[in-house]
């Protein structure tokens, strides 16, 4: 399709330092999009949750910007900005009017390679206390907010990077110096570990002297450690049961699935929406429409570098029974293995694919931010008609072989209930 | 190449930038459309809007305009729930129904190739929806399910118990849309189609379109899916009735919870042309965005929070001031102190630098607020929600450059009234009660949450 086929240019600095551009002139505005190849993934036990403190720290001061400027200025710009976490990486981005482009990238490159300079004590002590109040609100405080965490905890072995949570345990959180600040920069924000994205407005040759300028003489540290992951799989079940202040008992389904853009994935991805993406998709038709024993039922495939998992989650309406809702989940999934399913079902998930892709493309930011998780995984950014094709070119077949090769192995079970309820 | 690195680079000229203009039409039925033509991608979006809201719900039937909005695309013209959603999604369109206190808004999104179809599925939605026993039942039963699921959510029983306690229970705005559990037991079928046929008529509606198409063939479109809908009525506006608010402290008890939830606030005015903008400018200051006194203070010097926020909130026959963070447990106290602390300052007004910058972010990030398809069609939505001038859109950066110094610390002075703050937290009571000395901040109410709309 010719519409997601988007031109760009990608180059690098001498440094190592990636650069990707997407120009489209139309728009008065411009995204910057610096994914660091740096995520939780990176951590070491003990101090989980690093890699999401410099989401935090980031936003600081650097050598030449004081604390809190960096939102100051781009706020002052009329521009939006935000950073975030995951497995595999950290990315910060502004979306800015263009004619105050080159704030973005003093910004930015300021941090890159005078973040060390201003960092002190009295900063970190006080984003600590704001990423205990970040962790306390978002999982402590809410309900079912540690499920994710003890499901991956079980999921993955103990030396596996996704065995914990992006925002790290609590006593890791506490345990952070300014030597563990210092050595994660040291290694994972160096210049050759980085990719920018700028895309919208923009002149090509003053861009591209503006980030020589800013960014050229920006030095790399030392070499990232390559991340040892080792396959691993399940031998045998696991059930877990947690007591927690809710009023609805929940159920969470997982198995060990494919990595990010790995063979099955996007069949897996397909395989979710039918069970779970619409009123008659699979799950929801029976349990939310037809026997009306769930709140709410969802799917998901997670996939990233090393590994990936899909997750089943549902919410029983009061009194039923989440052994009854388990029997049904795994009877649908058995069907699938068998039962082919129809041609109007699979077409539906593609035309929804297919459409979604076309609406993401409304936001320049959503853009910048594909073309670099496109670079990040495949190594070519403009990734958009292939991604697309490895979804028009699943087969039903192919959901068939999926099911029997992902879904009749060993699943880790966790059941959430309301505090009193039978946990130990 | 030594470069200067110590002080902001400067701008590079200006930006180029007008403000889509909007075509309007109306059906001959009297329905109003408001148009704008987007041609850079094949898509095409709808907001439907209706003029009902929540607060238009008896007092024994609270949650009535929710369960309607619920029911509507369980089934309409030629097909069943099922099948209705099926045909939707096989177009690729996505089709959702909110309701909030003063409007309903059926929204779609759907590439051009798909617009006829999607349409007439929306067209049948407004006009012949089923709106069946068994499928009201089933709808019915999820939103009491959804009644035991919010009682374990600290954030959820914070806006709702601080817009109770705000309002007062004889206000039309003091309710959740969702209703509550008794007076959404209350209600029947007869009640859902009796409200359809009072407020689903074209005079009480009108239709944003934002996308891919032309002026004509939409107009074409439009006249042969909804001229038929007729229906004649007239609309009942509900009495407001709005105190003043006390300064009282409720707590809503959680026990062992590892946070405070905490709302503050007072009414305020509603959304006025004459104050509107200077309004939005100490809100800014005071804790509308990350560099806000509020946010300084609570995360980035004291780091009780992960963020506050303050608003005015309007709606469209009254307005509020409110205050909103979560912290940890042991500072909900100290919390408090602050969020008073800036609160009392800014009744002394802002400075020349604050008013600079919150015009400067206000007036260049307008732009950027025309970006997506959504994004227009709910601008265009708000101002005829809102009644705003014509000329709104256009005149917007003038009217925020004009505002000065002084008409920004007059209303400061005049709309914040630490008097009247009024406060709700959800959290541990037995941690919190020993933190608060006497009186400071009025009297002291702990309750269950089960027992705040009894109250």
């Amino acid at each position: 399709m010719n519409l997601l086929n988007l031109p760009y240019e990608k180059y690098k600095l001498s440094s190592g330092l990636e650069i990707i551009l997407f120009q489209n002139n139309t728009l008065p505005f411009t995204a910057v999009n610096i994914w660091y190849k740096a995520g939780s993934a990176n951590e070491v036990k003990g101090k989980t949750g690093l890699a999401h403190l410099f989401e935090h720290m980031m936003f600081q001061g650097s050598k030449n910007v004081p604390k809190e400027m960096h939102f100051k200025y781009i706020q002052e710009a009329g521009g939006t900005l935000n950073a975030s976490t995951s497995f595999d990486r950290t990315n910060y981005f502004e979306k800015i009017p263009s004619n105050d482009l080159e704030l973005a990238l003093w910004l930015e490159s300021d941090r890159m390679g005078f973040f060390l300079e201003a960092l002190d004590q009295v900063k970190l002590d006080n984003q600590k206390s704001v990423v205990l109040n970040e962790r306390l609100e978002r999982y402590d405080n809410q309900p079912y907010g540690l499920a994710w965490e003890k499901l991956i905890a079980n999921l993955y072995p103990e030396n596996h990077p996704y065995n914990w949570p992006t925002i790290g345990h609590y006593n890791d959180i506490e345990s952070y110096t300014l030597d563990d600040v210092r050595s994660f920069f040291q290694q994972y924000y160096s210049p050759a570990n980085a990719t920018i994205v700028i895309a919208g407005n923009f002149e090509v040759d003053k861009i591209k002297s503006l980030i020589e300028k800013y960014f050229g003489e920006i030095k790399n540290n030392s070499t990232p450690t390559a991340i040892n992951s080792k396959p691993f799989q399940l031998n045998q079940n696991k059930f877990l049961l947690f007591e927690d202040k809710v009023n609805l008992e929940r159920i969470y389904i997982a198995w060990h699935s494919q990595s990010a853009f790995g063979p099955d994935d996007a069949a897996l991805d397909i395989l979710s929406d039918l069970l779970t993406g619409s009123k008659n998709a699979r799950l929801t038709k029976k349990l939310v429409y037809e026997l009306e024993l769930v709140q709410d039922v969802n799917t998901m495939q997670f996939s990233g570098k090393y590994g990936g998992h899909f997750m089943i989650v549902a919410t029983a309406k009061p009194d039923k029974s989440l052994e009854e809702i388990k029997k049904i989940i795994l009877n649908e999934i058995s069907i699938l293995a068998e039962e082919t399913i129809s041609t109007r079902e699979l077409e539906r998930s593609k035309i929804v694919i297919k459409s979604n892709f076309i609406y993401s493309l409304q936001n320049i930011d959503t853009i910048a931010d594909t073309l670099n998780l496109y670079n990040f995984y495949l190594g070519q950014p403009n990734s958009f008609n292939f991604d697309l094709n490895r979804y028009n070119s699943v087969s039903d077949e192919d959901i068939k072989r999926i099911v029997k090769k992902y879904f009749q192995t060993c699943f880790v079970e966790l059941r959430i209930v309301p505090e009193g309820k039978n946990a130990n | 190449m030594q470069i200067d690195r110590k002080s902001r680079p400067l701008s590079s000229g200006r930006i180029n930038f007008n403000v889509p203009s909007i075509q309007t039409f109306e059906l001959n039925n009297g329905l109003k459309i408001y148009f704008i033509e987007k041609k850079e991608l094949p898509l095409i979006r709808i907001n439907f809007l209706v003029k009902n809201g929540s607060r238009f719900d008896p007092q024994n039937l609270k949650g009535l305009t929710n369960l309607l909005s619920m029911c509507l695309d369980e089934g309409a013209g030629k097909y069943d729930a099922l099948q209705l959603a099926d045909e939707f999604e096989i177009l690729g369109a996505q089709f959702s129904i909110s309701s909030d206190p003063d409007i309903t808004v059926l929204s779609l999104q759907v590439l051009q190739e798909n617009f006829i179809p999607a349409l007439s599925l929306l067209g049948s939605v407004v006009t012949e929806p089923h709106l069946k026993e068994s499928d009201f039942q089933r709808e019915k039963r999820k939103v009491l399910a959804r009644f035991e699921q919010v009682k374990s959510e600290p954030d959820y029983i914070a806006e709702v118990s601080f817009e109770y306690f705000l309002f007062g229970s004889e206000s039309p705005y003091a309710y959740p849309v969702i209703g509550i559990e008794p007076t959404v037991q209350n209600i029947q079928i007869e009640l859902i189609r009796n409200l359809y046929q009072k407020k689903f008529f074209p005079f009480n509606s009108f239709v944003v379109v934002v996308g891919n198409i032309d002026s004509k063939s939409l107009q074409s479109e439009l006249n042969s899916i909804f001229s038929n809908w007729k229906v004649v009525s007239t609309i009942e506006e509900p009495l407001i009735n709005l105190k003043k608010s006390q300064r009282k402290i409720f707590i809503i008890n959680k026990k062992d919870a590892v946070q405070t939830e905490i709302r503050t606030g007072h009414l305020s005015s509603k959304r006025s042309e004459k104050d509107y903008f200077q309004k939005q400018i100490m809100n800014l200051v005071l804790g509308g965005q990350f560099t806000s006194r509020l946010n300084l203070n609570l995360r980035e010097k004291n780091g009780y929070t992960y963020g506050i926020h303050s608003n005015f909130n309007y709606f469209k026959e009254a307005g509020s001031f409110e205050v909103s963070t979560s912290v940890d447990v042991e500072n909900t106290v100290n919390a408090l102190r602050e969020i008073y602390s800036e609160i009392n300052k800014i009744k002394d007004g802002i400075t020349e630098d604050e008013l600079t910058f919150s015009k400067a972010s206000l007036t260049k990030r307008f732009p950027a607020n025309f970006e997506t398809y959504r994004q227009i069609a709910s601008n265009i939505s708000s101002k005829i929600i809102n009644n705003l001038s014509e000329d709104y859109f256009e005149t917007y950066i003038e009217r925020v450059n004009s505002v000065t110094l002084n008409d920004v610390n007059k209303i400061a002075f005049e709309s914040i009234r630490p008097s009247e703050l009024m406060i709700v937290l959800v959290g541990d009571s037995n941690k919190i009660i020993g933190q608060i000395t006497n009186d400071e901040f009025g009297e002291i109410v702990v309750l269950d949450f089960e027992d705040v709309f009894k109250k």
